[in-house]
């Protein structure tokens, strides 16, 4: 297939068209890196029990909010105005399915933040935040990876994301077991492994955010649907 | 491109293996060239149950190769689009299933069309029953300069469809209501035609077609002289009618192809270069000249 | 700011300039039409002028006593006295009542000339359909003598020559006072044929001609023109002998008339012993001519039918032949009658083939037949207006009047039928 990256949102014959679409797109970029610098920050105040950086999170989460809602007017405004077909069609539905998977992260965000906020008033270094860590680190680069994937119309990578997405939940399941056993092991810690169980979950709902949006930078690039398609089955038809 | 072209011998039985390099002249500075393969079309272009079975078409005029080595199935009672930038021969594509092509001395045309298994262009093939079975509604919507009636009664009339006055104004009555024009002209029947509205007029123009009882009606264009709600009219038509006839429309508004037609064509320079369902090329096109062209980027 | 003033007063200056152009343009537009309208009243002007007294007729009005010793006739039924006796005396004897003091060979000669010379036969024509009369007093009317309708008419018109001597025109003068000499409409023109006194020469017998000569022209050049035409148009090759037959037809419309006359004197007159100077010799060597012209315009017509009105007929399945015939040829109609009227309009005024084939001969009787001698309004015209007498002079610009009214006519006909037929598409 001829490299027809370069010309995703260029050369209509409309330069009003191609700069509607750049301006959707770097909105979107905009709003991806907001809210994947919320996520870091989130579990950063977190593990640091920084109790004043959890609440600047939860009110930052309102730009994340507005973002959204300017990023769906935009999107509505070209379909509207320019009636996108084929490719261009894709991008801006595509746009509009992933500007909802990243106000979601944008919550999950927001739900790190709070539980770093009780944590943090009880002091006391908690039990699975190695888990957290590690966990976090590896959503919030799926994260990167699918905004990526999303920029340089990156099939290929969109797909490495999406079977990362299998790792997150094993990750996810021992750090779970972890906690049950610590939970298991001292009562008393009982409800603040809760907690973090509830960030753990969280992060996890992240990695599926950034998993979706890989599949819909997938369908933008290729205009093959591969939700709810095994991995396997995606890589026969990215790779055709 | 030409000189290419020109080198290689029009072989009607074989499809051709030299690719060519298409240049849009108006991206040409920014885009690189994109070959078209000749006689090779991607999608799908061929059908189990064809109305017209078309192979190796190449139509010129004098030395000018207007159609270039095309092979299409079109199913029956299917509605299939034809698209391309101007010039790129889908008017001429169309224009060759009824032969309106004869009546240009220069125009050769070459290949196998056939119409239910009956060559289309055999010489001893009445050119007068032919268009009969495949009517045709053109761009501008040309009544003849009579009444509705006469309008619609002239095609039976010529074909001896009706031999008495009450079945002749039984076929024009059922064709007006056909074409849903019924109701807005059973009382003017005899005022002129041409004072009608643009809308009307073409939807009388198609109650004409109807009125022969062709099998394909092939449309040039139906709707680019009409309003949108003259054009919803023609296209409602359009899709009611799909269930008694094979249609064939050329269009130049590339939503009209997305909204009526079952399958799409794309026409580049001569060559069909993408045949596929409807939805596919709107959504993800196949061939990256169809897709520049759907998505706005030249044409 | 300053920038864009001085701008504004650059455009406000240039459109000064444009706008006087523009006025001086529009002054050379109104002028040319003024010329050419002026010229046109001028030539209706003299023609109307010096014509319109052509419509006027000059009689004189007598209560002429038949008697029979005057005239030296006792039996008007008996041929021989008929042709011997003395129709003039009663005239004279007539004006004698007004001029009692007119007595003498030379007052006698004096007072007959003020009649025209068919008086006497007007009542011997009179006396012989009814014999009866010999004996009575009838009232006659007389056309006056050519010489009388002069002094009448034009007096006092430097051009005229008056030819009455003194004691005439007191005559003429006293006449006139006692309504015994009186103008009126000259119906002779309509009912007679020439004649070699104006007074009683008609234009009756060249409307006539020219009406026959027109029919067998447009019956001929109508049909072949049309035909040529539609064929030309719509079912020719293209090829080179249609190439060349079209050159020959451009050709063909611009070849001088009288050209056109040699032939027909060549073929219809030598070849075939056609008799000369008949309207049916005449029509067709017009027609010849008239065909390019019908050929040209019946093309441009077929030519101005839209394309698509073609294609609709060939697309509901008509054959070649009923797109032609139901479609093209209906629709050019308006366009082909009007080329052909103007054809027409251009044959009734032509002279110089008609000179050829001897249609300038001096026609009394009005023709009653494509193959009896006639003449036709130009030549009529053109035959008055190389004649010595002075009453021709009045009589051609009546007939050129004539001549315009018809052609005004044919051409209001074009464009009434063009309006009329012609439909928008």
């Amino acid at each position: 297939m001829p490299n027809r990256k370069d010309d995703m949102y260029g050369d209509h014959i409309s330069h009003q068209f191609n700069d509607d679409l750049s301006s959707l797109k770097n909105d979107f970029l905009k709003m991806g890196g907001l809210v994947e610098q919320q996520t870091i920050d989130a579990v950063n105040a977190l593990i640091d029990g920084d109790g004043q950086a959890a609440d600047e999170i939860r009110a930052r989460d309102k730009v994340v909010d507005k973002m959204e809602m300017d990023l769906d007017e935009e999107a509505i405004r070209l379909i509207a105005r320019r009636q996108p077909a084929a490719r261009d069609l894709r991008f801006v539905i595509s746009v509009i399915k992933m500007v909802a998977d990243l106000e979601r992260v944008g919550d999950e965000a927001k739900k790190i933040a709070k539980f770093g906020l009780t944590l943090a008033e009880e002091g006391q270094a908690p039990r699975g935040y190695v888990e957290v860590r590690h966990i976090a680190n590896h959503v919030t680069s799926m994260l990167h990876d699918a905004l990526d994937a999303f920029s340089r119309l990156d099939a290929e990578q969109a797909l490495r994301v999406m079977k990362e997405d299998k790792r997150v939940d094993e990750e996810y399941q021992a750090a779970a077991r972890t906690l049950l056993t610590f939970m298991m092991e001292d009562s008393r810690s009982i409800s603040r492994c809760m907690a973090v169980m509830w960030v753990l979950r969280a992060l996890e709902r992240v990695g599926d955010h950034a998993c979706n949006i890989a599949e819909n930078v997938i369908y933008m690039v290729e205009g093959e649907d591969v939700r709810h398609t095994p991995v396997e089955e995606a890589e026969k038809l990215v790779g055709r | 491109m030409n000189s290419i072209n020109s080198t290689i011998p029009g072989d009607a039985t074989m499809p051709e293996k030299a690719p060519l390099a298409v240049e849009d002249p108006v991206t040409e500075e920014r885009r690189e060239t994109v070959e078209i393969e000749e006689g090779k079309t991607v999608g799908i272009p061929f059908s189990d149950n064809p109305k017209f079975a078309l192979r190796n078409v190449e139509v010129s005029y004098g030395d000018t190769r207007a159609i270039r080595n095309i092979s299409l199935d079109i199913a029956r009672n299917e509605v299939i689009a034809f698209i391309g930038p101007s010039g790129c021969g889908k008017s001429t594509f169309l224009r060759c299933l009824n032969r309106m092509n004869d009546s240009i001395d220069t125009c050769r045309v070459k290949g196998s069309l056939m119409l239910d298994g009956d060559d289309i262009y055999d010489p001893r093939r009445d050119v007068v029953e032919l268009r009969a079975r495949v009517g045709m509604v053109f761009q501008k919507p040309n009544p003849f300069p009579k009444s509705i009636y006469e309008n619609v009664a002239y095609g039976p009339r010529i074909h001896g469809l009706a031999n008495r006055k009450s079945d002749l104004d039984e076929i024009v009555e059922s064709s007006l209501r056909k074409a849903g024009l019924w109701d807005e002209v059973k009382d003017r029947l005899d005022a002129t035609a041409t004072g009608m509205s643009g809308g009307q007029q073409q939807r009388l123009c198609i109650a004409r077609a109807i009125a022969v009882s062709p099998e394909v009606i092939l449309m040039d264009e139906p709707c680019s002289a009409l309003d949108p709600i003259a054009t919803a009219k023609v296209e409602e038509l359009i899709a009611e009618m799909s269930e008694s006839y094979t249609i064939v429309i050329v269009t130049h508004s590339m939503q009209q192809a997305a909204r009526v037609s079952h399958r799409t064509a794309y026409f580049h320079l001569g060559h069909l270069v993408e045949v596929n369902e409807t939805n596919k090329v709107f959504t993800a096109p196949e061939h990256e000249l169809t897709e520049s062209y759907i998505t706005g980027r030249f044409g | 700011m300053s920038n864009s003033s001085s701008q504004v007063e650059i455009v406000r200056q240039s459109l000064r300039r444009r706008y006087r152009k523009e006025r001086r343009f529009r002054m050379y537009g109104i002028a040319a039409i003024a010329v050419a309208l002026l010229s046109l009243f001028i030539l209706f002007a003299d023609i109307i002028g010096k014509g319109y007294t052509g419509f006027l007729k000059t009689t004189v009005t007598l209560e002429v006593e038949l008697d029979g010793d005057t005239m030296y006739l006792e039996d008007p039924t008996n041929p021989d006295e008929i042709a011997m006796a003395d129709f003039t005396a009663p005239i004279i004897a007539a004006l004698q009542t007004h001029f009692p003091e007119a007595e003498g060979s030379a007052a006698n000669r004096e007072l007959a000339r003020l009649v025209g010379s068919y008086a006497a036969s007007d009542i011997r024509d009179l006396l012989e359909a009814n014999p009866d009369l010999l004996g009575t007093i009838q009232t006659m009317e007389f056309l006056a003598h050519d010489t009388v309708s002069v002094y009448v008419k034009h007096a006092d018109n430097p051009r005229y020559t008056v030819r009455l001597s003194e004691r005439q025109q007191q005559w003429v003068d006293e006449l006139m006072e006692k309504g015994v000499i009186e103008t009126g409409f000259n119906d002779i023109l309509f009912s007679k044929g020439d004649s070699r006194e104006p007074a009683n020469a008609g234009i009756l017998s060249a409307i006539v001609g020219s009406l026959l000569t027109m029919f067998v022209t447009l019956v001929i050049s109508f049909p072949v023109g049309v035909a040529a035409a539609v064929y030309l148009e719509e079912f020719a090759p293209q090829n080179r002998l249609t190439d060349f037959i079209e050159v020959n037809i451009n050709n063909l419309a611009a070849v001088p008339s009288i050209i056109f006359g040699l032939l027909g004197l060549a073929v219809f007159i030598g070849l075939f012993g056609m008799p000369r100077s008949v309207p049916v010799v005449g029509g067709l060597v017009l027609a010849l001519m008239t065909v390019p012209t019908i050929i040209i315009s019946s093309r441009a017509a077929i030519k101005s039918v839209p394309p698509s009105i073609r294609e609709a007929a060939e697309g509901i399945g008509a054959s070649r032949m009923q797109v032609v015939l139901h479609h093209v040829v209906p629709l050019a109609m308006p366009g082909m009658l009007t080329g052909s009227i103007i054809g027409m309009a251009q044959a009734l005024g032509e002279t110089a083939p008609l000179l050829l084939i001897g249609m300038v001969a001096f026609i009394v009787d009005v023709p009653d037949g494509l193959f009896d001698a006639a003449t036709v309004l130009p030549v009529q015209i053109y035959l008055w207006a190389s004649s010595a007498e002075q009453g021709f002079i009045e009589l051609a610009s009546a007939g050129i009047m004539v001549l315009l009214t018809f052609m005004i006519s044919m051409n209001a006909l074009a464009i009434w039928l063009r309006k009329r037929l012609e439909r928008r598409w």
